[in-house]
């Protein structure tokens, strides 16, 4: 008797160490940051049905929450415990860095496209053509720790012999937003802006008007969009589910509901190798992953 | 050879004032500078402040008398302002807005000109040897997309003078980006301010778009009356530190006086205005009162809360 009553403890204690895992991730909440590239109340309201539709598939309740800004992102992402975040091009090299993180997937825009380029715009009536035109003038970026708003640039100007930014303008800002530095321009708060180009896009096919006012005098070469990075030490099988739905998403209608709210056509793997151009931007800028002050 | 009584006299008067005149003669002002505003309306005042305390900061107030007109904004006023000035053979003309640029460069008179919040499409006609100043940018498009998120606009009234060059160049401009957006545009043309409030009177619009124009903004009171009246969202080209638009969308006076300031000490040491070099202003306010679109039930779009540099709550 008393060996059968030993024997079922046993037995009971070790169903709830297999059970565990489970139940804590049922339990708990998976934590996703979004790194502000645009109004962040459209940003989040675009995430929302995403992060509804993970919870479901997965098993765990996901959330989303913006990042503050730029510069702070790596220090957030640890400080608050993030499970995971979709980052930009600088960010995602920083993650894999300093983090280990690893790139899970990225989503493909409604134009097909999962790629995105930096822009370097004026406005049309700004006079302003090329590198020797922009010499007192004021420039607007994003943040020092984004590759398409600031770090092209950066590379742009050295290649062309402005080694600094702080004496060739005059005036430096930083917007913060990748939204915030379009308007900026267009309202004649700058002179000069640099973008991701999909924000761009996303604007331009809003109000096309938009596309009337700007220029784009400088593009950067084909970069990796915003990636869905996960930490490493999240369990490989909650890892795999997630990335499981997301591939998956585009042959479900409950799937591309989600992805129509948040204006992608479907997700795609993505591996660190996606983020090879990046190096080469860093080398013309200047800067190396390890020492760069990006706050 | 004793003089008379009535000789004495005269030479006592004589010398009197001659040392009545005396002191006004010794401390007479080293340089002159005539001001014309176009129109007396908060923008050029707080930009004419900013032009005196500069002038103070380079140690010119005191020996530089400055002579304001104030001409209501038409043709023949500012004309006639512009003459008065040019009769007094002062050593610069200040001017405050295109339609007083304009009125002196028509006088083709030498008298240096220091010009300030004109609308840059106008910096053609004032390209002369003995003009420089600060022009403004500003973005049209801008702020009507500002406008048309606070309300959905199917007609637009548009306030401007058709004394005021620079304000029917902005009605044709709103007038053709209107077009794009599919909306219909209500010319107000204002010549009088008083007349503000009667020709508002019959009109039914989604919105009201201000131009640069001084009349207009000596009738801002009546129009803001008409618009919270009628709760339809209001936008301006100009700042205003009393009467406020619901949206503002333009350079900061502040700047543009202390700068014209500067080129101004340039002149009166001796530089030809050609070889100041005129520039453009680059401190550009978006302002939201937010206080009364949220009085006037609105929704508070994100776009213009997070790039307003300035909210008034």
């Amino acid at each position: 008797m008393m060996k059968a009553r030993h024997y079922m403890t046993f037995l009971l204690i070790m169903a709830a160490v297999m059970v565990w895992p489970l139940r804590a991730w049922g339990d708990t909440e998976i934590l996703i940051g979004l790194i502000p590239e645009e109004n962040i109340f459209n940003q989040m309201d675009r995430h929302r049905p995403l992060a509804a539709y993970l919870s479901k598939k997965v098993g765990a309740t996901v959330r989303f929450t913006i990042l503050s800004r730029y510069g702070d992102v790596m220090d957030r992402f640890v400080s608050r415990k993030m499970d995971g975040a979709f980052f930009g091009v600088f960010t995602g090299v920083l993650a894999i860095d300093r983090i280990d993180a690893e790139p899970i997937a990225r989503p493909v825009g409604l134009s097909g496209s999962s790629i995105v380029q930096s822009y370097i715009f004026v406005r049309n009536d700004s006079g302003i053509r090329d590198v020797n035109d922009m010499k007192g003038k004021r420039i607007v970026f994003v943040d020092r720790a984004t590759v398409t708003g600031y770090l092209y640039a950066l590379s742009y100007l050295r290649e062309h012999g402005v080694a600094s930014p702080e004496t060739y303008f005059r005036e430096v800002s930083f917007a913060g937003s990748h939204g915030s530095t379009i308007y900026a321009v267009l309202d004649g708060r700058a002179d000069i802006g640099t973008v991701k180009s999909t924000i761009f896009q996303k604007l331009v096919a809003k109000d096309p008007v938009i596309k009337e006012e700007l220029s784009i005098i400088a593009r950067s070469r084909e970069l990796p969009d915003t990636t869905l990075f996960l930490r490493k030490d999240l369990p490989q099988s909650l890892r795999a589910k997630i990335k499981a739905a997301l591939l998956a998403m585009d042959r479900e209608p409950e799937g591309v509901n989600v992805l129509k709210k948040l204006e992608a056509q479907k997700f795609i793997d993505a591996k660190k190798e996606d983020f090879a151009a990046f190096y080469d931007i860093a080398r013309t800028a200047g800067i190396s992953v390890k020492t760069y002050k990006y706050r | 050879m004793s003089l008379r009584l009535g000789d004495t006299v005269l030479f006592i008067a004589a010398l009197f004032i001659v040392l009545l005149a005396l002191p006004s003669f010794c401390l007479a002002a080293e340089n002159t500078i005539g001001v014309i505003m176009t129109g007396d309306i908060p923008y050029y005042q707080e930009l004419h402040k900013s032009f005196m305390a500069r002038l103070g900061q380079l140690g010119l107030a005191s020996k530089t008398e400055v002579l304001v007109q104030k001409p209501y904004p038409d043709h023949i006023s500012l004309s006639n302002a512009a003459r008065k000035l040019i009769a007094m053979e002062g050593d610069v003309i200040v001017v405050y807005g295109a339609p007083a640029a304009v009125a002196v460069v028509k006088e083709r008179t030498k008298i240096p000109m220091v010009y300030a919040a004109v609308y840059e499409p106008f910096m053609s006609e004032l390209k002369t040897r003995y003009s420089t100043g600060v022009y403004v940018r500003l973005s049209i498009s801008s702020l009507l997309r500002y406008l048309r998120s606070l309300r959905q606009i199917k007609t637009l009234g548009v306030v401007y003078s058709s004394n005021e060059e620079d304000s029917v160049y902005q009605f044709s401009e709103l007038a053709k980006l209107a077009a794009q957006y599919g909306m219909k545009v209500d010319g107000i043309n204002l010549k009088r301010h008083q007349e503000a409030q009667a020709m508002l009177a019959k009109r039914r619009v989604d919105a009201v778009l201000i131009t640069g124009s001084s009349v207009a903004h000596m009738a801002m009171g009546q129009i803001i009356e008409y618009a919270k009246a009628n709760a339809i969202p209001y936008a301006s080209f100009f700042l205003s530190t009393d009467a406020r638009a619901m949206v503002s969308l333009a350079a900061n006076p502040n700047q543009q006086g202390e700068k014209i300031a500067d080129k101004t000490q340039k002149i009166l040491d001796g530089v030809s205005p050609d070889k100041v070099r005129s520039d453009a202003a680059t401190e550009i306010e978006l302002v939201f009162n937010m206080k009364d679109a949220t009085s006037m039930g609105m929704k508070l779009p994100m776009e213009l809360v997070t790039e307003a540099t300035k909210l008034i709550k």
